[in-house]
């Protein structure tokens, strides 16, 4: 399977592309010279310990959170900032930051959907709200992406009423309503019971199977072996180790790599 | 030890000497009176003009403490340090002084020159002429004041909402303005109405300061007839029996509001839905049911849910 998605991997710019980006909260140095780069179609499942820096780094992709240094670009724009005339970097305007961001679908760890909506009008919300599209349409295709994510009969229901993994299947249905291209995932199943924990997976691993473009924090080891074409490992907001998931997890080569694993394995 | 005794039933018997010529009012007080004008004409319009300038206060207040919050926010020092300016010194001297501060300046208000001539109050049917001018540096006044309190309740109210929601709808691509719009405003209202509420039944109090400066609101009429003949406490009476009826009447409507707007944070869906009369005495309906009607009072934790 992940062949298949390597051939179909379209050549050209990649879809992320990082370069050298450090970002600090205060004096504390959360990210110290991040470079990667992720391909159209490729999902990348980045692991480490917590305060690795792998959720910020998610978060900086779609300027959630400011970069202090380096550049980064989601299919060809630099995110967050834009590059004057002469050369400089300057803060770009909230509604072109908006803009990319609709095109990049975020899915958090405590789901965050809208309370004082239901289910389906949480995934109607942005598409009638940011894109314009006529109601019936929208309504159409949440419906849509409800029986896709296995809760259309949860359409009318408020997210009080959903258990965790609905909530969280939900939460990626809204994302997937405005036809993102890039998909990230901030660490979906940690606040769920084991339980539920799998219809999660199972909706995450179809999405990477239909071959959207996937950066998935996540402690799921058993997923980012089975659906990761790469796995990045990261430590105290570096990269420590990079490569495909039978590699890093059956031959790591470095030490902190090796001592993480053990601990999580 | 006897001394000490001595000393507070003494105390106790002066008090109690007091109390019962206030209740019995040393035998001067006229019932008559009271009930022949608690609905006088004048005393009519007085609790008329009181709503209004309540109501009118209200709403700009609050808008003026939602405007504060965005100007605490803003990207401009100078407008930073004037929202701190404002609150500093509207919370900070008496309402009193701000209304005769304002009344002052009322007749600088030259546009209010040519609204005066055209005698609003009269043409409105009421009977007499209230000076413009001065109703609206009380209104002023009013909103100004409220405003500096508001925007400690819509910052609070805001705050209050997680700030994922806020991430939620950046992520899908709103612009903070859109969001705030669509998804952290309306849920603040909820945590916003109880305060708001409380406020108001403040502010309809507070209105009957504008008495010192004549607007013809409830207790400048009350006072105003008391003069005529002599009878103050009689129309003292009148006046608080007026106050309490709007007071109880606004609590009656902030419960409506407030179970409207799901005030209290539980799941729609678990709303007690009975009849008002049921709701309130507890009692079971020809249907019969729990003491809540079979529903539940607290929302359920799902399963699988860590809170």
């Amino acid at each position: 399977m992940n062949e298949d998605r390597a051939s179909a991997a379209i050549n050209g710019l990649p879809m992320v592309d990082a370069r050298d980006i450090h970002k600090s909260f205060h004096h504390n140095e959360v990210l110290r010279g991040i470079t990667m780069q992720v391909r159209k179609g490729e999902v990348v499942v980045m692991i480490g310990p917590s305060g690795s820096g792998k959720t910020t780094f998610l978060r900086c992709i779609n300027h959630l959170e400011k970069i202090n240094k380096g550049k980064l670009y989601v299919d060809g724009e630099l995110v967050g900032y834009r590059e004057t005339p002469d050369g400089k970097i300057a803060e770009d305007t909230e509604k072109n930051i908006a803009r990319i961001r609709a095109e990049i679908g975020m899915v958090f760890q405590r789901f965050n959907l809208f309370p004082h909506m239901t289910a389906l009008e949480n995934v109607m919300e942005a598409p009638i709200q940011v894109k314009r599209t006529p109601k019936d349409q929208a309504e159409a295709r949440a419906r849509g992406l409800l029986r896709k994510v296995g809760l259309e009969q949860k359409a009318d229901a408020y997210p009080a009423r959903l258990s965790g993994g609905q909530q969280q299947r939900v939460a990626i249905a809204r994302a997937l309503a405005m036809d993102p291209k890039l998909m990230l995932f901030d660490e979906a199943t940690s606040a769920l019971d084991p339980e539920l924990v799998g219809e999660v997976l199972k909706v995450m691993r179809q999405l990477a199977e239909e071959g959207m473009t996937m950066v998935v924090v996540t402690h799921e080891m058993g997923f980012a072996r089975e659906v990761a074409d790469r796995v990045i490992f990261m430590d105290g907001g570096v990269i420590v180790e990079e490569g495909q998931p039978e590699q890093v997890f059956s031959a790591p080569q470095q030490e902190r790599t090796q001592t993480f694993l053990r601990m999580i394995l | 030890m006897n001394a000490i005794i001595q000393f507070f039933l003494t105390l106790l018997h002066a008090i109690v000497q007091f109390f019962v010529t206030i209740v019995t009012l040393n035998g001067q007080f006229d019932w008559s009176r009271v009930v022949e004008n608690l609905f006088a004409r004048i005393i009519i319009e007085g609790v008329i003009i009181t709503i209004i300038l309540a109501v009118l206060s209200q709403f700009i207040g609050s808008v003026i403490g939602l405007l504060l919050y965005f100007a605490r926010r803003s990207d401009l020092a100078i407008l930073r340090r004037f929202v701190g300016l404002y609150v500093w010194f509207f919370r900070g001297t008496p309402l009193l002084v701000q209304i005769l501060f304002l009344n002052e300046l009322a007749p600088a208000l030259h546009l209010a020159q040519p609204l005066i001539q055209l005698h609003i109050f009269l043409k409105l049917g009421f009977s007499q002429d209230i000076p413009v001018d001065a109703f609206i540096a009380t209104c002023i006044a009013l909103s100004l004041n409220e405003g500096a309190y508001m925007a400690e309740i819509v910052r609070a109210g805001i705050d209050a909402i997680d700030t994922g929601q806020m991430e939620a709808a950046k992520s899908l691509g709103m612009t903070y303005w859109l969001g705030m719009r669509r998804i952290v405003l309306p849920q603040a209202l909820r945590v916003i109405v109880p305060p708001l509420g409380n406020e108001f039944n403040s502010m309809l109090k507070s209105t009957s300061l504008a008495y010192v400066i004549g607007v013809g609101d409830l207790l400048g009429s009350s006072k105003a007839l008391a003069s005529s003949f002599f009878a103050f406490l009689e129309l003292y009476t009148v006046a608080a029996i007026w106050y309490l009826a709007l007071t109880t009447g606004w609590g009656l409507i902030q419960a409506q509001i407030e179970r409207r707007v799901n005030a209290s944070n539980i799941d729609p869906a678990l709303l007690d839905k009975r009849p008002w009369w049921q709701r309130m005495t507890g009692l079971r309906g020809p249907t019969g049911g729990g003491p809540t009607g079979g529903v539940p009072i607290e929302a359920p934790v799902l399963e699988g849910e860590r809170r």
